[in-house]
């Protein structure tokens, strides 16, 4: 039996403790690296000995400070849901860790003193919000969490734009835990205590006393959580944040740290608020976010020409799809507890697939760019050639994110939106809503289509071949590329893991989805069987008819000739006629230009007697230096460096100090 | 085992085979009928085979190199024959257990994409504006399969296809789903990509669009990848909207569904020789009109009609 609790404590303590070790080594950039690499493997080794832990026993809560003077303890413990998390984090962290060792050589002037130590710090709050049962060390882990990854995203001290776009996710997320806060306050001054049962409880009785008070409380925690997890407008700080962030740090920031605020989420819907009817109206809100947030959210990532800032509003169109399904799920708890297992295995699996596929995404950006220095499509063509591993783990996570089958995206997809059509035959709003969903999935794909079109399909120019990243940075990608394709056709044992923590955080059982088959694959069952999915079944059909067809191809036993590329007659070099990403769908995105609304944020104007008065230099420092300049420019004057000029004061003082004493004397 | 192999395997042989060879005969009569309505002879109607066996044995000119753009016209034609067992094409669909709806539009949506990254991978700029607009025109059209089958699946509450004709049949004609019908049949223009929206292919301006690097037997296997994909589509909008008369008689339905689904490719086929093409703008806000009043049959369905 494995002491849960214990793991976890250790792996925090050894992120803590690793945190200082690599900082003593920062100034050996690849060492520092590689010790960072190892403490996280072994931090994360322990994270998953704790989540196998928490699968298969209960796990007991363990306090380890108390401040009955708040009502507060620093108590911990992993139900099934926080492991799934953590399982995430303790992943994703690991595998940017390894990539980010050869990634931050291209950072010359920035010392890795302010990444590998500070994404330690970042992993061990990340691992603490998850595990902590108590809402006051929830939120200190949680703001040690933003602030660090505030740091990570500024990495780069000379860039302007990531200055800038730090700012704004500094400002953005602080005005989210300020929520947060004040809703844990409120809490407080009702019941004296911080812990989530009490908070559970004190819910639970003023949405019946001073239901006003409770909905504002939940409407403040709701803000909090859905500004950490980019759901539109609140994650209006991700798509300036992602792409300035070093790639590692996107795949954390995009893969984890988000996730945190679904996490958030997850607890406060089902696990706080579970049994009060209210929950179907927030359901209704959930969902709509969610549809509005993936709708504005992929439509701008239609428009996107950085690869990186493209992939940052694909996380909002994600993380939309995460929340349709939490708001079906809330919409369906009370009234149909299978339906709303579906949509609900379906938002939590969703969030692990999305880990894989979209750190994926972000590694290979990243890869482009360290051996390119681009991140401007218009620019990139051709490098499936020269960079072949890169192009496949992209291409293999870009089908997974636009819900191809049988790859990962699809069958969580397929859980969402077959909720929200089933739910949609109660309340047909929600039929509407799938209906969105699917129309996005494939908006989806035709980003991501401009994204291999643009990037890696095509030609190469000649005259620029860059080499393939080095394998540090390789195996995490196809690491992740793995399991975007095995979880895919294995969704059964995620989904039963998924399962537990449904049934553990809103204590019903979950009778929609039948995942016990492996070959039978996946089925959906309201009433009676509804819907299906096999990936096994459908794999092996495809297989086997893309055989016949591959025979069909060379029964003709047909000669292959490489030819070059037929330009009508013309001779054209690849890169002058290639076809750029800005060019790609521009009629349809033409039909959507207003869906994101920008505008710039006029700075307020800084009253002038105020900057007068605090322009310290001005009255105080400048005077000041100035008079003691003039005193001392006359001081120096009497020193002119000639002898007989000093005799001449020296006589000059005698007589001054014989007079006075004279005068003194009598 | 045995058992497997007779309610599995089988129908799913006769449904590959269905497609596979049925489709080229279906595309031959739709040129015989052009021509008539051209006033010209016109081809035989086996030419289509012809066509097939001639690329089949030609010269496999190849502008990109790479396993998988090799694997790519075997892939895409696979998914659609995948596509077509999990149809059902007179008879239940055999692989029913393994997809609903959704899967169903998925992998209709896989087989354009393998297409698409062919064009792509092609390197040729025109097979990349032809990518573009071909998923332009999914863009547009995909909406409106979606909300054509859900209004099945509202109806008969279940996502599976199986289900929804099953409802179909004991239910009787209506409104709801006869709009649904009319949108499907709508789309099928487009999926089938014939006049007035072959504006992904458009020869006349982008000389085939996603295909034009392909020759011999990858391009016989896109071709046929594409006759099989509106013959396919045909027999799901004939099987989910207009089911009836079910007979009872396996062999008889099947050659009932099989001329309901000759009329219906006809009629494309006549819609086809009489228009010009449109561009892709108007194409879009065509199929978005399209949709939008395609609601209207969720709305009949929520009322019950």
């Amino acid at each position: 039996m494995i002491n849960v609790v214990r793991q976890v404590e250790t792996s925090i303590v050894i992120l803590i403790v690793g945190s200082f070790v690599s900082l003593l080594l920062a100034r050996r950039r690849r060492l520092c690296g590689w010790v960072s690499f190892a403490i996280v493997c072994v931090s994360s080794v322990s994270i998953w000995l704790a989540v196998v832990g928490a699968v298969t026993g209960p796990s007991h809560e363990h306090a380890i400070l108390s401040v009955p003077q708040l009502g507060s303890r620093l108590a911990l413990r992993v139900d099934p849901l926080s492991a799934i998390f953590l399982a995430i984090v303790a992943l994703i962290a690991l595998l940017s860790t390894l990539y980010s060792i050869r990634y931050m050589d291209h950072y010359v002037r920035d010392n890795v003193a302010k990444f590998f130590p500070v994404l330690l710090l970042c992993v061990a709050s990340m691992i603490g919000v998850l595990v902590t049962t108590d809402f006051l060390f929830f939120l200190i882990f949680w703001e040690s969490m933003t602030l660090t990854s505030y740091f990570l995203v500024t990495f780069e001290s000379e860039n302007a734009a990531s200055q800038r776009a730090g700012l704004k996710y500094f400002i953005i997320t602080h005005g989210a835990t300020l929520c947060m806060v004040a809703a844990a306050l409120l809490l407080w001054r009702t019941s004296g205590s911080f812990s989530f049962e009490a908070i559970r409880q004190t819910l639970s009785e003023l949405l019946n006393t001073r239901p006003f008070l409770a909905h504002s409380i939940i409407f403040l925690f709701f803000l909090g959580f859905a500004t950490k997890a980019g759901i539109l407008p609140m994650g209006d700080w991700l798509p300036d944040a992602h792409p300035v962030a070093p790639s590692g740090m996107s795949a954390t920031l995009s893969g984890a740290l988000v996730k945190l605020g679904i996490y958030g989420l997850v607890r406060l819907f089902f696990s706080f608020l579970v049994a009060s009817p209210s929950l179907s109206i927030w359901g209704i809100i959930l969902a709509l976010a969610g549809t509005g947030s993936l709708f504005a959210g992929t439509l701008t990532a239609l428009r996107q020409i950085d690869t990186k800032r493209l992939m940052a509003f694909h996380t909002i169109g994600q993380i939309g799809y995460i929340c349709l399904g939490l708001g079906t799920g809330a919409y369906c708890l009370p009234r149909y507890p299978a339906l709303a297992s579906i949509a609900l295995a379906g938002a939590i699996f969703h969030a692990v697939n999305h880990a894989c596929f979209k750190s994926c995404l972000f590694l290979g950006a990243g890869s482009v760019l360290y051996r390119t220095g681009k991140r401007d499509m218009d620019k990139l063509g051709g490098l499936a050639g020269p960079m072949p591993y890169t192009a496949g783990t992209t291409t293999i996570a870009s089908l997974s994110i636009a819900g191809v089958p049988p790859f990962n995206g699809f069958a969580s997809k397929w859980l969402i939106v077959a909720g929200c059509i089933l739910a949609g035959m109660r309340f047909p709003l929600f039929l509407v809503l799938g209906l969105v969903a699917l129309f996005i999935s494939l908006v989806t794909l035709a980003s991501f289509l401009k994204v291999l079109g643009a990037v890696f399909l095509g030609k190469a120019d000649e005259n620029f071949r860059p080499e393939e990243v080095p394998i540090s940075m390789i195996v995490p990608q196809v690491v992740l590329a793995a399991l975007c394709i095995l979880l895919g056709i294995f969704p059964q044992p995620v989904l039963r893991f998924v399962g537990s923590a449904i049934q553990g955080v809103t204590g019903i059982p979950v009778s929609g989805v039948d995942a016990s088959r492996i070959w039978g694959g996946l089925s959906l069952t309201d009433g009676s069987p509804v819907a299906f999915w096999s990936p096994l079944a459908i794999l092996a059909a495809l297989a086997i008819l893309a055989l016949i067809s591959y025979a069909l191809q060379r029964v003709g036993g047909a000669r292959v000739r490489s030819v070059p590329v037929w330009y009508c007659g013309e001779e054209h070099a690849p890169a002058t006629v290639r076809y750029p990403a800005s060019s790609f769908y521009l009629p349809f995105k033409h039909a959507f230009q207003g869906v994101y609304p920008t505008g710039k944020v006029h700075v307020p104007k800084f009253p002038a007697l105020l900057r007068r008065v605090l322009d310290f230099d001005q009255w105080l420092y400048a005077p000041t230096v100035k008079i003691i300049d003039r005193a001392a420019d006359r001081v120096s004057r009497t020193h002119v460096g000639t002898p007989q000029i000093y005799l001449l004061w020296i006589v000059i003082g005698a007589i001054v100090v014989t007079g006075i004493l004279l005068w003194v004397n009598g | 085992m045995t058992a497997s192999f007779v309610t599995v395997f089988l129908p799913c042989l006769l449904n590959v085979v269905l497609a596979l060879f049925l489709s080229p005969l279906c595309e031959g009569i739709m040129r015989k009928l052009r021509a008539a309505i051209h006033s010209r002879l016109g081809p035989p109607i086996t030419q289509p085979y012809w066509d097939l066996l001639k690329l089949l044995g030609k010269e496999d000119l190849r502008s990109t190199g790479g396993v998988v753009y090799a694997s790519l016209p075997a892939l895409t034609l696979g998914s659609l024959l995948l596509l077509a067992t999990l149809v059902p094409m007179g008879t239940a669909a055999p692989l029913a257990f393994a997809g609903d709806m959704i899967v169903v539009l998925y992998v209709a949506t896989m087989s354009g994409v393998l297409i698409m990254l062919a064009g792509f991978a092609s390197a040729s700029p025109y097979a990349s504006i032809g990518s573009s607009r071909e998923m332009m025109m999914l863009l547009s059209v995909e909406p409106i399969l979606a909300i054509a089958l859900s209004v099945g699946a509202f109806k008969a509450k279940t996502l599976a296809l199986g289900g929804i004709v099953n409802w179909q049949v004991q239910n009787g004609p209506s409104i709801s789903m006869a709009i649904g019908g009319v949108a499907f049949f709508l789309a099928l223009q487009a999926l089938a990509g014939k006049l007035p929206f072959d504006i992904a292919e458009a020869d006349q301006e982008i000389m085939g669009g996603s295909l034009v690097e392909q020759s011999g037997p990858r391009l016989a296997l896109f071709r046929w990848a594409i006759w099989t994909k509106q013959l396919v589509f045909a027999f799901l909008l004939v099987e989910v909207f207009f089911p009836w008369p079910r007979v009872g008689i396996p062999l008889l339905d099947l050659t009932i569904t099989m001329l309901k689904v000759l009329v219906v490719l006809m009629l494309v086929a006549v819609i086809d020789v009489v228009n010009p093409r449109l561009r892709i703008d108007q194409a879009m806000g065509y199929f978005m009109r399209v949709a939008v009043s395609s609601l209207a049959a969720l709305a009949f369905a929520v009322i019950g009609k």
